[in-house]
């Protein structure tokens, strides 16, 4: 072997070994949803998500593997469950995530305080803040998990395909004056109805109807008095109470009057996938439309 | 000394009932949804005579939303104020009631723990933990009192608050405890914990009629006892009051009452507290007078609080242990300042 060859070889091996760790110590920057710039060593291949919402993007993105934490309540998909979890909201286990050695933690805003995130940031882990309350907001919130993960290209496409299944339903559906009321808490422990500023108000303009309570703010505890004169057409049921939960609506003293009663247009909801800023919320979109639809079905026969 | 009737006249009951009927009937008639009185008048003059009551919002609304909901928040009201004012004769406290003697406590952990535990009454809805609830109020009484019995033989003023404040800590850290253990459940326990008269119905109304006829009976068949109490244990013994058997089943009555109402409409703070006050400084200490009072006062009382909390921020719905807590907070501070001053 001449010296050249070997001086040649050197070179690029010493190339090669730069060149890996620049990818072993990338370092870059992204812009949370509350604008706080984040410095980021990647590529991410330990993350702690504790919102379900932030799992399930993770998971849509194929970075399910990446997770190595999650919060009490991501239960979505199944196998997340298997992943410790490190409590939510004011009882998030800090030393726990510590533990788990994460390069990012992805946190939200309503669970959270910013006592928490300093803390993390202080022992050297970067704290992504989401916060989605629309489905713009989704989108924002998928992009920049893409790329903590590198992702981009991945988030690009899950977002056009969210886009694609709102744009289609919307497109399939009739604007009516329709109205929907979204029960979000049971009449046994006081009523809650959500209003503007909330997944299900956006899904039901998607579905061409209209919110029966969009005169409200986010969730709100309301009488139920306000139910029964604003008559609504369809009941949503976003309470996660179970199978009775219909006939325990239908049976209500005093709802007798109510069209969506009368036409027994009351739908139990999967009170996960549409309150939670995750692409389920296509499920919930198709399922709403082939509720709402399903009905249209029956009466235009009977008419 | 002049002699003068102990209890009020029937002049006197007549103004408490027309008194209470016409709160009740401003409840009926305002609300969430305004609605023409006319034709609320129609819905409850109609239903009162058993004609056929035009359909619409006014039947829904009032005969099945307002009326029971009234109902229920009159009924809870009478026996939180009769419960307090009874109490805090028997114990000689002004600040007794269920909620500062963690009796209220007591019975949210029953209620809790029968969610949890899944414990039912065969053929009711809600029996178990009407059940437990009022166990447990018992329970909670009886381990407060005990406790500050060894500590203080007198039952002073200080003990008992004391002991009651920090049995109410441990029932709440107890219930989140079984809240963390409760997996599935935790929803309606969480949701439970918050209570609410809202989706209140007739068959609730039927129970706390029921309730506060027979126990309120009872106590208020022990004002004597009570006014003897007032002057001392020992001076009750002296003109024969046999004031163990007496203060078991005060102590029985009043725990069965708070632990329905709890059951039924979650924990209302300060209702027991404050009517009873407020109706001693009109009546004077005589329990004659004083029980019946407090009872029409809580229910009046309780009805306003929650036509504010129904009204108030329309169409959203406050909670009425919001209200009463505002203006129960305040009262309590003004009458401890008084009570120390005095002592």
């Amino acid at each position: 072997m001449s010296k050249k060859t070997v001086s040649l070889f050197l070179c690029l091996l010493m190339l090669f070994s730069v060149a890996t760790a620049a990818a072993e110590g990338t370092t870059f920057t992204v812009t949370d949803m509350f604008d706080r710039e984040i410095t980021i060593s990647g590529p991410v291949t330990r993350i702690v998500a504790t919102e379900p919402g932030d799992c399930e993007i993770l998971y849509a993105l194929g970075c399910g593997d990446a997770l190595v934490g999650r919060g009490l309540y991501c239960d979505y998909p199944e196998s997340i469950t298997a992943l410790p979890a490190v409590q939510s909201g004011a009882d998030t286990n800090l030393e726990e995530i510590l533990a788990l050695n994460p390069q990012v933690v992805v946190m939200n805003d309503m669970a959270h305080s910013t006592e928490q995130v300093k803390l993390l940031e202080q022992n050297g882990i970067p704290v992504i803040a989401t916060n989605a309350n629309s489905l713009e907001e989704v989108y924002e919130n998928i992009r920049l998990l893409g790329k903590v993960m590198g992702k981009d290209t991945e988030a690009e496409a899950l977002v056009a395909e969210m886009q694609t299944t709102f744009a289609e339903i919307a497109a399939k559906s009739e604007k009516t004056d329709k109205t929907i009321y979204f029960e979000v808490m049971p009449l046994e422990w006081g009523l809650w109805s959500a209003g503007t500023n909330t997944f299900m108000h956006e899904l039901a303009e998607i579905c061409g109807m209209q919110n029966a309570f969009a005169d409200l703010d986010g969730w709100q505890p309301i009488s139920q008095e306000q139910v029964i004169e604003r008559n609504p057409d369809y009941i949503v049921l976003v309470t996660g109470m179970g199978e009775t939960a219909v006939d325990e609506v239908l049976n209500r003293t005093g709802w007798g009057d109510i069209t969506a009663i009368q036409n027994g247009a009351v739908y139990n909801a999967n009170s996960y996938s549409m309150t939670r800023p995750a692409p389920r919320l296509m499920e919930a979109a198709m399922d709403l439309y082939h509720f709402l639809n399903d009905i249209v079905d029956e009466e235009v026969p009977a008419a | 000394m002049k002699k003068r009737t102990e209890t009020f006249s029937l002049g006197i009951y007549l103004l408490f009932v027309a008194a209470l009927t016409s709160s009740m009937l401003l409840c009926i008639c305002l609300g969430s949804v305004s609605i023409a009185l006319s034709d609320t008048v129609t819905a409850l003059h109609n239903s009162l005579w058993g004609l056929e009551i035009p359909a619409g919002i006014a039947k829904s609304i009032i005969l099945n939303v307002r009326l029971p909901r009234v109902l229920n928040v009159a009924l809870v009201g009478a026996a939180l104020s009769l419960c307090g004012a009874a109490m805090q004769g028997l114990l000689r406290n002004p600040l007794a009631d269920g909620s500062t003697l963690g009796v209220s406590s007591g019975a949210s952990l029953g209620a809790v723990l029968a969610l949890a535990l899944g414990i039912t009454l065969p053929g009711t809805t809600h029996g178990g933990v009407m059940l437990m609830a009022m166990l447990f109020a018992f329970l909670a009484l009886v381990a407060i009192l005990g406790l500050a019995y060894g500590l203080d033989r007198s039952l002073s003023t200080n003990s008992i608050i004391l002991i009651g404040v920090i049995f109410s800590m441990f029932a709440s850290s107890l219930i989140n405890l079984i809240i963390s253990f409760a997996g599935e459940r935790i929803k309606s326990i969480t949701f439970w914990t918050m209570g609410s008269l809202s989706g209140t119905h007739f068959g609730h109304s039927l129970i706390l009629g029921v309730a506060v006829l027979v126990l309120g009976g009872v106590i208020l068949g022990y004002s004597r006892e009570l006014n003897a109490f007032a002057i001392g244990e020992e001076n009750a013994r002296h003109i024969g009051v046999n004031v163990r058997r007496v203060k078991l089943i005060i102590l029985v009555a009043v725990s069965a009452l708070i632990g329905i109402c709890v059951s039924i409409s979650g924990t209302i703070g300060f209702v027991g507290l404050v009517v009873p006050h407020m109706t001693r400084m009109l009546t004077g200490p005589n329990h004659k007078r004083l029980l019946p009072a407090s009872l029409f006062a809580g229910a009046i009382f309780l009805l306003l609080a929650d036509l504010v909390a129904r009204t108030l921020l329309r169409p959203v719905e406050l909670s009425i242990g919001v209200v009463t807590s505002l203006v129960g907070a305040a009262a309590f501070v003004a009458i401890f300042w008084r009570t120390r001053k005095a002592g």
